[in-house]
Order: structure tokens, then sequence, then C-alpha cells
């Protein structure tokens, strides 16, 4: 945003805009912005003085690593089905396209315990997927982190379908037409053209997926108990100990996750500005 | 036509601003009570807030449930307003809210309400549910392929009652390997907080035995077994022999005590006055009556630990506990 | 045009024919050999677009054949045609470097070799970027080139796929007149240098006068005249056409006496000779004149009487440049391009009196 000039720094704002109406977005801006920041901030001011202790704590470690990890597989599951799924969903009209992209939203509106009991019926011992994905290759979804990762997929996948299909109606698919004339058949377009122009999309896409995955509790809980995640584990620390070691073991996975976060979003804004300056 | 058309949504924004502004200006004419209360009391509670709002038309009951000790450290840890608190263990209140230690009192006192005992509870779907009865209970549960839920010793109640209640099984029928067992059956995989989020899974078949209050078999209309009152914890004078069945937690070491719900008003509750009509009526006739009738076990007398901090409208129902 | 390199690179289209929701386009026909282009010509929605991305592959046609380089592709997926497709903004990959650009779709073997050593430059890379003089902008962005560099860039990724057929829709529409010039001309110096044929798409008539061998104008779906520069700018069909074209004077008028080759036609009072086949008397008919065909000359300064010479008073004149257009009126409004020399030898001014002349060959008799 801001741009490098002889004199020094500016900021890059459209010139034809005058400057109330950039003031006026800042400070609403601002709200908003407070209104995220302020009860972080007063929760690890609350949990300052325990982050050490819950630091040393192994099963919180523990949790907080699993929930990276589940999390980890819940975009990638969520990748490797959603992005094809959004590029018919940007690129083909049929019948009935309306219901699946309703469809698609659906997870973000079902209350969380009840999208858990659904994966249960789906998934559990008895379930018309869990019995046999049991008997042939031995998966357990009640109490493993396939459990964990299945519930955070749920709520999650929606995210990478809709930003991954922005991201493809963002692409001139006359790109892809020139692309087919030179020779390219429809899977080298695909990855060759498509996926890289709307690589930035889908990788918000993934972002949003990977966080809500951490954050899961309701649909993670109904299967998987044990191993903790660390929403289960803050939450048992709460009922078990107190308040202060729940918000100082919070704090330690918000930081966790935001230190992820950024050298994510650092790594793919590094590999766009090599691509531009060559 | 431009004019107005700006100005209706600034005039629609106004009237939904100042709408709720007159619903609470209503509210506020009546009394609130908040209640918050032990997850299997929720049906019976339900009954009861009815009947009391009955004879007391201008008070609204706003219960909360949920584990009783999150309940009780919604009080203490989050300072959430509530005027009454009612467990499932009658020791969470004196452990959580009498204070000491530096730690503010939020509770004087405590009376116990109803008794409960624990059970298994199964579906027909359960694996030995054709056969299973209270002599042979712990040999079909101990059966291999059997899965048993229960809640988290460390965090609820019903959880370190249950094993309190198979520690003491094993003295009951000289066998010393019913608890270990039994428990192979409940591992980790099958617990949870609390007891009530796994009654889902039990209808599904995840789960073969639910180890639960009877008062939610009842509730719940589910199959249960009906465990000896050596065992179960429902009988207030087996308290010495109860004392002899132990589990190790991550609170310490917890000893067997008869299963009593007690309530107790919060102090610096700002409806001090109604919350103690709630406690009469909770302890008089009917309050008792809708109690049974949910499966609850009487508790009579009723008996009341620090009576004397009671307000004096209630001392007179209620007996100083026995030991105290 | 017989030998066996240019019949390779022939293209012909019979009978094509397709529906898309409610539009229909039928019977397109047309054949090109190596080194001709055809102009499609048409308005917004005619269907232009819609033919070239049908025989380019991505639409497949109800009825009809495309034959491409003796082949019949018919059937073939887009990317076994070798078609060339070029667009509006050139549609380079942005994320790619103008060198990865054109190397996209770099044949790896030659079909062969001989085919294109004529008019190619060597197959890889290096060689095409050579050719097209932008080997300095090898590793820029395609979004900092300028609409010029981006043409050649474009084509220089569209040759490194060896195409067998060029398809232009409408490249030049979201650019200036200027630079719509200069690339057109640049482009039709290339398309001539390599023989190989290209069809190329646009509305702007001028486009076709400066690019075309044949011209096909388009409406609704439906061919509404094909053939040669030559027959469609001096013969356009009907006034649709000739309004397209840019014919500047259409007029009303009714067919007054006919014979074999010259018919009178009443235009108004006026009388005007039109030379054409012979037509029924009495019949309504639009008449087509150029504005170039209109001759202005000083009263009197005829020799002998003269076919189509009437005496017209002037009611405006504009000097654009070398050249003047005049409007005069002769018991019907004209207008008129002069010299703007002649313009003020002839002292030209709102008022004056002269004499204009057509010749009846450029009369031309249009039926609806």
């Amino acid at each position: 945003m801001a741009i490098e000039t002889q004199g020094g720094w500016r900021w890059r704002t459209a010139p034809s805009h005058p400057h109330s109406v950039f003031l006026l977005c800042w400070f609403l801006g601002g709200v908003l912005l407070a209104f995220i920041a302020i009860p972080l901030i007063a929760l690890a001011g609350y949990s300052a003085a325990n982050l050490a202790e819950v630091a040393r704590m192994a099963d919180v470690r523990a949790a907080i690593l699993l929930s990276l990890e589940a999390a980890f597989l819940s975009a990638t599951f969520a990748a490797l089905i959603g992005v094809p799924l959004a590029y018919v969903l940007a690129r083909s009209s049929f019948p009935g396209k309306g219901a699946v992209a309703a469809l698609i939203d659906l997870p973000l509106a079902v209350p969380h315990t009840v999208a858990g009991i659904g994966l249960l019926m789906v998934f559990g011992r008895h379930g018309p997927l869990g019995e046999p994905l049991h008997a042939l290759v031995g998966i357990k979804f009640w109490g493993t982190i396939a459990g964990i990762v299945v519930a955070m997929m749920f709520v999650s996948a929606p995210y990478t379908v809709n930003a991954a299909r922005m991201g493809f109606e963002a692409v001139d698919p006359r790109l892809e037409k020139i692309a087919r004339t030179l020779g390219l058949g429809p899977w080298r377009t695909f990855m060759r053209i498509s996926l890289p122009l709307a690589w930035r999309g889908i990788m918000t896409g993934i972002t949003l997926t990977y966080a809500r995955s951490i954050s899961e509790f309701g649909a993670v809980v109904i299967l998987v108990y044990y191993p903790m995640t660390a929403p289960v584990k803050i939450y048992e620390l709460f009922l078990r100990i107190g308040l202060d070691q729940a918000a100082g073991a919070a704090v330690l996975l918000l930081i966790v996750s935001l230190s992820l976060f950024v050298l994510l979003r650092y790594l793919a804004h590094q590999r766009e500005t090599i691509r531009e300056n060559r | 036509m431009q004019s107005t058309a700006r100005f209706s949504p600034l005039v629609l924004g106004l009237l939904c601003a100042l709408l709720p502004g007159s619903f609470a200006a209503r509210a506020a004419e009546s009394t609130t009570l908040t209640v918050f209360a032990a997850g299997t009391l929720a049906v019976p509670f339900k009954e009861i807030d009815e009947r009391f709002h009955e004879q007391y038309p201008n008070v609204t009951v706003q219960p909360q449930f949920g584990g009783s000790v999150k309940m009780a450290k919604q009080i203490t840890d989050l300072h959430r307003d509530a005027d009454l608190l009612a467990v499932a263990d009658y020791s969470v209140i004196p452990k959580y809210m009498f204070g000491g230690n530096g730690k503010q009192a939020y509770a004087k006192w405590y009376v116990g309400i109803c008794r409960n005992a624990i059970t298994f509870v199964y579906t027909d779907k359960s694996k030995g549910a054709g056969e299973i009865n209270s002599k042979n209970w712990y040999k079909v549960l101990a059966r291999k392929g059997v899965e048993i839920g229960r809640s988290n010793p460390d965090t609820d109640p019903s959880g370190y009652q249950t094993v309190q209640m198979l520690n003491l099984a094993n003295k009951y029928y000289d066998d010393p390997n019913i608890e270990t067992s039994v428990l192979a059956n409940a591992p980790l995989a099958n617990m949870r907080d609390t007891e009530t989020s796994l009654i889902s899974a039990l209808q599904l078949g995840q789960i073969d035995y639910l180890a639960i209050y009877r008062s939610d078999a009842l509730q719940h209309h589910l199959k249960f077994v009906d465990l000896p009152n050596k065992i179960n914890l429902s009988d207030a004078t087996e308290s010495s022999y109860y004392a002899q069945g132990t589990v190790q937690t991550k609170n310490g070491t917890l000893t067997g005590k008869p299963i009593v719900y007690a309530i107790t008003i919060v102090e610096g509750s700002k409806n001090a006055a109604i919350a103690e009509k709630y406690v009469a009526f909770l302890l008089g006739p009917e309050g008792q009556a809708i109690m049974k009738k949910n499966g609850f076990g009487e508790f009579k007398p009723a008996y009341a630990v620090n009576p004397d901090a009671m307000p004096q409208g209630l001392k007179s129902q209620v007996k100083p506990w026995p030991g105290s | 045009m017989t030998s066996p390199e240019t019949t390779a690179r022939a293209i012909t289209v019979e009978g094509l024919s397709l529906s898309i929701r409610d539009f229909h386009l039928s019977g397109i026909d047309f054949a090109l050999s190596g080194g001709e282009i055809l102009v499609i010509l048409g308005p917004n929605g005619s269907g232009k677009s819609l033919t070239l991305e049908t025989i380019a592959g991505f639409h497949r046609p109800a009825a009809g054949r495309v034959l491409i380089g003796g082949r019949d592709v018919t059937q073939l997926a887009p990317e076994r045609r070798n078609v060339a497709f070029m667009v509006q903004n050139f549609g380079l990959f942005p994320h790619l470097t103008v060198r990865q650009n054109v190397a996209v779709g770099l044949r790896k073997r030659r079909a062969s070799p001989e085919r294109h050593a004529a008019a190619l430059p060597h197959g890889d890379v290096a060689g095409l970027l050579d050719y097209f003089d932008i080997t300095q902008l090898a590793q820029r962005a395609p979004h900092s080139l300028s609409a010029g560099e981006k043409q050649r860039v474009a084509l220089a990724r569209a040759l490194a796929a060896e195409p067998d057929l060029f398809l232009f829709d409408e490249p030049f529409s979201a650019l200036d007149a200027h630079t719509r010039d200069q690339l057109r001309e640049e482009l039709a110096s290339f398309l001539r240098r390599l023989s190989i044929p290209a069809i190329f798409v646009t509305h702007d008539h001028t486009d076709a006068m400066v690019l075309a061998d044949r011209i096909i104008v388009l409406r609704g779906g439906i061919t509404v005249q094909a053939g040669s520069v030559q027959e469609v700018f001096y013969k356009p069909a009907n006034v649709f056409v000739a309004r397209f074209i840019g014919v500047e004077n259409i007029l009303a008028g009714r067919i007054a006496g006919s014979c074999e080759a010259l018919s009178t036609v009443a235009i108004g009072e006026r009388m005007l000779r039109a030379a054409g086949p012979q037509v029924a008397s009495g019949a309504y008919v639009q008449v087509g004149v150029r504005a170039e065909a209109v001759s202005i000359h000083s009263v009197g300064s005829a020799s002998a009487p003269g076919v189509n010479r009437f005496v017209a008073r002037v009611t405006e004149v504009r000097i654009l440049g070398p050249l003047a257009t005049v409007q005069i009126d002769c018991g019907f409004p004209l207008k008129a391009y002069v010299l703007a020399q002649q313009a003020r030898d002839l002292e030209l001014i709102p008022g004056r009196t002269v004499e204009a002349e057509i010749a009846p060959a450029s009369v031309r008799l249009m039926f609806d």
C-alpha cells in the first residue's frame, strides 16, 4: 500500500477520492479493528503472567500442535476437493447450480453441535461411511485425528470453495481459450493458466479454512474429546483449574496461529513480487 | 421523491433503535431471576420455573444449564451475575464458592434438594442389552467389544462418581478386577466433559452403555440398570460405606459421597428475597413432587450446611447437615 | 497459388450452423488459401465472434464442416486444430514474462519442417523474439508493454505454436484511432509475408478496407453478402451492407424506366441513370452513391451535356486536411468528397451554385 518515492514513503491513495472519504473509511475501519483487537489485548494482558507456566505444560503444547496438524490436513483435503469444485462453479452453468452453491454455504449456518451429530451419524461405528471404512481400511473417526479433521473440514471447507471460485471467476476465460489454441489441453491449461492466476483467491480460501479449522470446538467435541485439540484443552483447563490458565493457553494458541499466518502471507507475497519483478 | 427516499432508511434505523428500548422498559417492571444449574436438572427445573411463575407472576426465571463445575466457575471466574446456583454434587459449592485462601466467597451456605443414583443407560442396539441385569452388569460391561461412555472425572461430578462406584463394586462383589475391566471398555475416546453430550452417541450406537444419573435415564426414556444401593451413591445413610470408594483425579484423590444435589443463593444477589422464595418452593411439597416425578430421589429431611447463614425464612425448612 | 504448400494451408468452411440459447448462426460458407485474409464484418451481436470461436473449436456446430490444411477438424478439440486466436487487448498471460508467454505453445517437434521454412523465423523462442524485434522485452511483464509491443508478443506466441490459421477477434476495438492505424499496418504486412490464411472479425469497415481480400457481412447470424473487397464495397447488396461499409448517400427512389444496361431512377424530381441489369419499371428502390463518386464542377464548365449532371447548391463545406466534405442540394441532399485544393479553386462556400456529376456505374441500386 505504501510506495517508495524520491522523498521517502507516501500512501498510495486514488487522487480522485477526496480526503474526507478516506478519513471516514479509516474511522469506521478503526472501530472494527478496535472491536477485534481490544478483547484480544485484554485477554493477553490478563494472562500475561501465566503464559510461561502454560507454555511449560506438555499437554497444552501437545493440544496446540494437534490443532495445527489437524487443521493443516483439513485445509489440504478441503483444497484438493474444493478447488476443482470451485472451478466447475466458476466456469460452467448447469441446472441446479444455485442449489449446489447454497449447499456449500450451508455448513456455515448449521449449529456446530448439530453438525457434529450429523457427522457422527455418518462416520460413527454404525454409520454408512464409518462402518465400511473401519471394516475395509481400519479408519475410525471416533476419538481419532481423522474425526477431528472431518469435523474441521465440514465447518470450514465452504471458505475454500467460495474464495477459490471468486479467484477463478476473476480469470478471463479468453486466456484459457487462447491457451487451448496454443496447443495446451484442458488439464495443462488449468494447471499453467487458470490455477496460477486464481492462486491469490485460492490461498485466501485455504488460509480462512485453516484458521476456522483451528478454532472449531462444537463439532469436533461431539466426535473427539481425546486426543484434545487446543479449544477442547482450553475448555478443560477452565473447568479444572481456572480462567487464568485457560486464558493463558488461549493466548498461547493465538500467538502461535498469528505467527503462522503472518509467515504464510509473507511467503505468498514473496512469491508474487518475484513474479512481478521478473 | 429522492429526498424522501433518503429519509426512510434513517427513519427505519431510528425506529429499530428505539424499539428494544421500549421492551426493556416494560421488562424492568418484572423481576428476572437468574438460576445457574447442573445440566441434569434441566427438565425438572423447567417445570418448577413454570409453577413458580404461576405463583409469582411478576417474576421471570431465566435458567442456564451446564456442568456443575462449569456453572460454578462462571460465577467465580467469569463474574457472571446469577442469583442461584444448583449443583449435582453438593461438594462443588463449598469447594468453589465458599472462598478462603484469599479467594472471594460467593456463597456461605447450601441446602440439599434431592438425591440421585449412578446407573448405566443403554438401548436395544447395545451389546448385551437382552441379558444385562442388576446382578451380571459388571460382567456384561467388561465383555470385549463393548463400548462404554462416561464423563471426565477431572471436571465433572458424574465422571468421578462413576469411578467411585466401580471402586466400591470391587468391595461389594469381592472382585478386585471389576473397576479395571469395566474402565477398559471406557477409554479416553469415549469420554466427554459432561455425560449428557454422550446421549446422542448412545442413541446412534457409537457407544453401548453410558454412565449417567438415573434421573436422566427416566427423563430420556432410556433403559437403565438398577445398581445396588450400596454402590450407586443414592442412599444418604450409606455415606460411610461410600467413603471407601476412591478415584484419582487431577484435583487429588476424591472419596465417595452420596449424590446429593444442592442449591445456594449467590452472595450479593440483587434478588435475594425472590431467590429465597425460589428455594422455599423447591424444598416445599410441590417442588419436591416435581423432582420425584422426574426420577430424582427425595432428600428428607433437607439438610443444610451453615444454616445460620441462611435467610431467616428458610431456616425452618432445614436441619443442620449431620457431621458438618 | 497452386503449390502443395499453399493448398496445405487452405481453410474451407462449409455450411456451418449453430444455435446457442436464442441465437442462430446459419450457413457460413467460405474458402481461403494461404495468405488470404477474410474479414467478417458485422454489428455487435451478429454472430461474428461465435463464428470465430466455432472455427477455433470452442463450440460444436449443429451442421457443417471446418477443414484446415486439408484436415477435417470439425470434431477435434481446439488444441488439435493448429489455430491461433488473437483477442482484444491481446490476451497475454499476465503471470508470465514475455519470453514465457512466447514459449507456452512452442512445439517440441515439427510436423513437416519444410512447411514453414520459407516465411517463418527459427522455430525457437530466441529466433521468434528476434524476428519480431522484441528480444529486449524478454523479461518484461505483459502489463508494462505498449499496445504495439503486446501485439508483437502475441503474434510471436501464436507463431511459436505453428498455426495453420490465424483468427482475430476485434483486436483493435479498445484502441485509439492512431494506434489502431499503426497496428493494422503492421499486422497487414506481417500476415502478407507469412502466407498463412487469416480470419479477421470486426465492426469497423476501415479494418476491412485495409486488411481484407474477401469479406463476409453478417447480420443476425446470416450472411448478408460475401465476396471480394471490390464487390462488397462497390456493389453492396442492400441498404444494411451499404450503411455498414460506409456508403454516405442512400436515397429512396422509384424506377422510371429500364433497358438492358441502364436504368432510370426518379429521386424526387430528378432522374438518375444507373448502370446494371434490367429492373422492373415502377419498382421502389434504394440508391447508394459513394461520396467520392460525386464530382463537383463550376456551372457551365461541361463541354457536352453529361449523364447524371445536375445543378446543385452548396449547403455546407468542411475542410479536413487534404480533403473537403461538401454537402450539396440538388433536389435531394448529397455528400461529396473533393480535394481541398479543388474546394478552394471552385470557391465552394454555402449558397454557391455548382454542377454535380455522378457516373452511372457509381449509382448502385439496392432492393430490400
